[in-house]
């Protein structure tokens, strides 16, 4: 990094404060921060650790709730309390955004170019054709193949990455001094995350704007960033150059931080341990629109020809990108969807079953899915979320026996069974996912497929949970299915991996072969992609 | 919120801590809601009205009073002063007997009669036919009751002090009476419609959105096919085959607007069917009535109980609308629409007959949009 020189981005006892039905809410309590020109800044930090929140204090896109006081200077111009107009003239110009959710943050009803251009109309006036020019540029710079074509794009037509891309483009229409990123990789593929950091360390050395990276994943800040706060409760816990903080941590919580890798692994089981569930030759085909006057329908083969078994004790990690058709697998493994293909549980073909006949089979064979906030029914206590699998599987019990099953479940995941009558939202994203584990080991199951049971929590919250799964496998002997994009975890929960491209499996063996001999060429830009980052703070 | 608390604790206390759940934080959001908690209370109060109202009221809503004909509305009592001794005179005339000046203290009417003949005790009929006055009788000069055979006396009513707040209307009936009973009956018809479109709408639009496919297609198919009959068709074809009946018409209202509150449920199914809590239940193996019933419908209520709020008014504005045609409630019995209906064919005589009734129901509908719209607000997740 250059000498120091003035920050062109100066924030100091910056709060943010929302008013809620509760009370006032101080999501950011007083941070200092600064921005110099050309540099990467990363703040790091945990989910609710008010990170998001100070940039959009800063500029001026709290919700209507929210208020941010204390000081933001760029170049000399205080921008908190700023009007709405000449604010417009800041962001938007000097200063953009990127956000998390590609999907989410484009128009759907516009074509990319003239979402692109939009800015350069409205804040540089010009022309149409001088825009569409400058957003073609703008494109091929952020690496969309042939720009010309593209231009006229809907967002729907473009897949995650390349809209990451467009917005990028957006992002830079008016050669922002500040970049400002919040997750911009987050939602993507880790192949494709890579390539986006690529991009943006690329095109930062080319235009010369500063960084500023908000982000939970500190295999990212390693990657990009040449300083970095790490923010825990709305206070910057601890500054300085990344290099610096990696490797002597002086706070306690940064340490944790680093330290909330996903460690071990896990010993396969006996070779004498019995299958218990085996899939030969699985097909999952979704047949896409047709119907009444619509012609053909169009045949997805989400699952393609793919054959599995899982012995007592095993943890089988399935890993592939979004699209690959791991989530499919597990659920046509459990016959919740409708599959090709034979499944045999219990030595017992169960392919042929109905719902009806399956019903007793469900208290064994059970379910953890992603989205602890989705999972959750929200209208219901946590005690009658887990207890609703006894109203089926035991109808016998009693009221009171129910309850007391429930304090035993809640208890074996590590939450208070005292709160078995609060609903899911009064709940932290680790809680609910504690809570859904518990809603499947209540039945006391033999088989849980775990999807993705961990990427939707922060690091030291996976490393929590992780430990409580493997915890729960050696106390009842459970077998798992455990879906992941995300090779640390899978690493460190399962004993043989299967790695999934397209509905097929390119490669599969025990854990130490896919990770440190990996064949197919697919597994290992898999592998570069993943552990470039995850895998440098051991050192 | 930071997840580092995670690991709590072992529970020392098993005593559960209660929670708050969604409805709880709804509530607290309406409470705030200044407009929403003042429409609650009109329409509490209207209600009340409607149902107690009529009882406490002097006149049945069906009495008619021949006398006071479009009488205006007034908070002094009938009859005016200067009519009585107009209308005793005449009462009395028709008994062809001689009058002598008529005296009115506050509370009595009296005159010399006398006559050729005896005078006949029965004509004091003539003068108790009126609505003014009551309690005729004949006396001797010195008030007691005149004996028989007497040629002269003193014919002695008491006079009968009404009050109409809201005037009466073409038929001589009280307005107040007649708006309370409307009340009852357009409040009645609202809600009783609203009801059985929740009912049945909910029912068959989480059936069919949950169960999809082909039930779904055939389900959708049979709610287009009533959505193209005209309602007013619709309602004619009722009438004629059960003849006028009051729970004809709400169930032709609610017949015809449950098919907004099916769809509506229904596209909420299909977007719940696909949470993760819908398919974790499928996991457990909960079957399809306890999926409807535990997750499906409790999610849907937060836009169904929105729905239901803005759909009372509809129910309110279609029976009016029934009512003016001649196909809803019939006389005597009445309701707002019907009064509003009758209130405009007099507005140019008896403005009155048409501002209270159209006062009332304006203030019941905005009530129940305010309060449709503070629900809307309290029950938006995304304000959460």
């Amino acid at each position: 990094m250059d000498a120091p020189r003035n920050p062109i981005l100066r924030v100091r006892n910056l709060e943010v404060n929302f008013e809620t039905n509760d009370g006032t809410v101080r999501a950011v309590k007083g941070i200092d921060l600064d921005v110099f020109p050309g540099e990467t800044v990363a703040i790091v930090g945990e989910s609710g650790s008010g990170k998001s929140q100070a940039t959009m204090g800063i500029m001026g896109l709290l919700a209507a709730n929210g208020r941010a006081t204390g000081s933001a200077l760029y170049r000399d111009q205080e921008l908190v309390g700023l009007s709405e107009r000449k604010l417009n003239k800041v962001r938007g110009e000097k200063i953009t955004m990127i956000f998390q959710e590609p999907m989410t943050s484009l128009d759907p009803l516009y074509r990319i170019g003239r979402q692109i251009a939009e800015p350069l109309v409205h804040h540089r006036g010009m022309s149409a054709r001088a825009a569409r020019a400058r957003v073609i540029e703008l494109l091929q710079l952020v690496g969309i193949p042939n720009p010309k074509k593209r231009i006229d794009s809907y967002p729907h037509e473009m897949s995650g990455g390349q809209r990451q891309r467009v917005m990028i483009a957006m992002a830079l229409a008016n050669d922002p001094d500040i970049l400002i990123a919040d997750e911009p990789t987050t939602a993507l593929d880790v192949t494709i995350q890579a390539q986006i950091l690529e991009l943006l360390a690329d095109l930062q050395k080319r235009l010369g704007m500063a960084i500023v990276f908000i982000t939970h994943d500190l295999g990212i800040v390693r990657r990009i960033a040449d300083r970095v706060y790490v923010m825990r409760l709305g206070k910057v816990v601890e500054s300085g150059k990344t290099s610096e903080i990696f490797a002597q941590p002086n706070d306690p919580y940064t340490r944790m931080l680093l330290a909330a890798e996903p460690t071990g692994t896990k010993a396969p089981p006996p070779e004498t341990a019995p299958a218990l569930i085996e899939g030969r030759d699985i097909c999952v085909v979704f047949r896409v629109g047709g119907g009444w006057l619509g012609g053909d329908p169009t045949e997805i083969r989400a699952v393609d020809g793919i054959s599995v078994s899982l012995r007592q004790g095993q943890t089988i990690g399935i890993v592939g990108e979004s699209g690959s058709g791991k989530s499919t697998l597990g659920r046509a493994l459990l016959r919740l969807l409708p599959s090709e293909g034979e499944v045999r549980f219990e030595g017992r073909d169960i392919s042929r079953l109905d719902r009806g006949e399956l019903r007793p089979l469900r208290k064994r064979l059970q379910l953890v899915f992603q989205d602890p906030f989705g999972s959750l029914s929200p209208r219901m206590t946590v005690g009658q979320i887990v207890t609703e699998g006894l109203l089926v599987h035991e109808p016998e019990l009693s009221g009171k026996d129910r309850d007391r099953r429930a304090v035993a479940a809640l208890e074996e995941v590590g939450l208070d069974p005292a709160m078995r009558n609060r609903y899911p939202h009064e709940f932290s994203g680790g809680q609910r996912q504690r809570i859904a584990i518990a809603r499947a080991i209540i039945l006391k199951p033999k088989v849980l497929v775990l999807d993705e049971p961990t990427s939707a929590l922060d690091r030291s919250v996976q490393k929590q949970i992780v430990d409580l799964l493997r915890d729960l496998q050696r106390q009842h002997g459970l077998s798992y299915f455990f879906i992941s994009h995300d090779l640390a975890v899978v690493r460190a929960m399962s004993d043989y991996i299967i790695v999934m491209k397209d509905g097929k499996i390119v490669e599969e063996g025990p854990t130490e072969t896919i990770f440190d001999r990996p064949e197919q060429p697919y597994t290992k830009t898999l592998m570069a992609a993943a552990l470039e980052g995850t895998a440098l703070h051991i050192g | 919120m930071a997840d580092t608390t995670t690991a709590i604790e072992p529970a020392a206390a098993l005593a559960p801590v209660a929670g708050r759940s969604l409805w709880q934080d709804a509530w607290r959001r309406l409470r705030r809601n200044r407009a929403a908690i003042a429409s609650a209370v009109v329409l509490l109060l209207m209600a009340f009205a409607g149902i107690a109202g009529p009882w406490f009221t002097p006149h049945p809503y069906d009495r008619i009073y021949p006398q006071y004909v479009r009488a205006p509305a007034s908070l002094d009592a009938y009859p005016q002063e200067d009519t009585i001794i107009p209308q005793f005179v005449s009462a009395l005339e028709r008994a062809r007997i001689t009058i002598g000046e008529v005296e009115v203290d506050s509370s009595t009417v009296r005159a010399p009669v006398s006559d050729d003949k005896p005078l006949d005790p029965r004509i004091v009929r003539y003068v108790d036919r009126s609505d003014l006055f009551n309690n005729a009788r004949l006396e001797d000069a010195d008030g007691n009751p005149l004996a028989e055979g007497a040629t002269s006396g003193v014919m002695v009513a008491d006079v009968q002090r009404v009050r109409f707040y809201f005037g009466t209307d073409a038929n001589g009936r009280d307005l107040l009476a007649r708006i309370l009973i409307g009340i009852r009956i357009s409040l009645a018809i609202g809600v009783l419609a609203s009801v059985m479109a929740l009912v049945v709408g909910v029912a068959y639009g989480s059936i069919a959105g949950y169960v999809g496919g082909r039930l779904d297609n055939v389900m959708m198919r049979v709610v287009d096919i009533l959505y193209s009959l005209p309602f007013i068709f619709f309602v004619i074809l009722l009438v004629v085959f059960f003849g006028r009946n009051f729970v004809l018409i709400f169930i032709a209202i609610g017949c015809t607007e449950w098919l907004d509150m099916a769809r509506i449920v229904r596209g909420q199914t299909l977007s719940l069917r696909r949470q993760e809590f819908v398919q974790a239940a499928e996991a457990l193996g909960v079957g399809n009535r306890g999926i409807l019933t535990r997750h499906i419908i409790p999610n849907t209520l937060g836009p169904v109980v929105v729905f239901v709020t803005l759909l009372v008014p509809k129910a309110i504005l279609l029976e009016s609308l029934l009512s003016f045609l001649g196909l809803g409630v019939q006389e005597p019995l009445t309701s707002l629409g019907l009064l509003i209906s009758e209130g405009s064919d007099n507005m140019r005589s008896a403005p009155w007959l048409l501002i209270y009734p159209a006062v009332t129901l304006t203030a019941i509908l905005f009530a129940l949009n305010f309060l449709g719209d503070g629900l809307r607000d309290a029950l938006d997740p995304k304000d959460r």
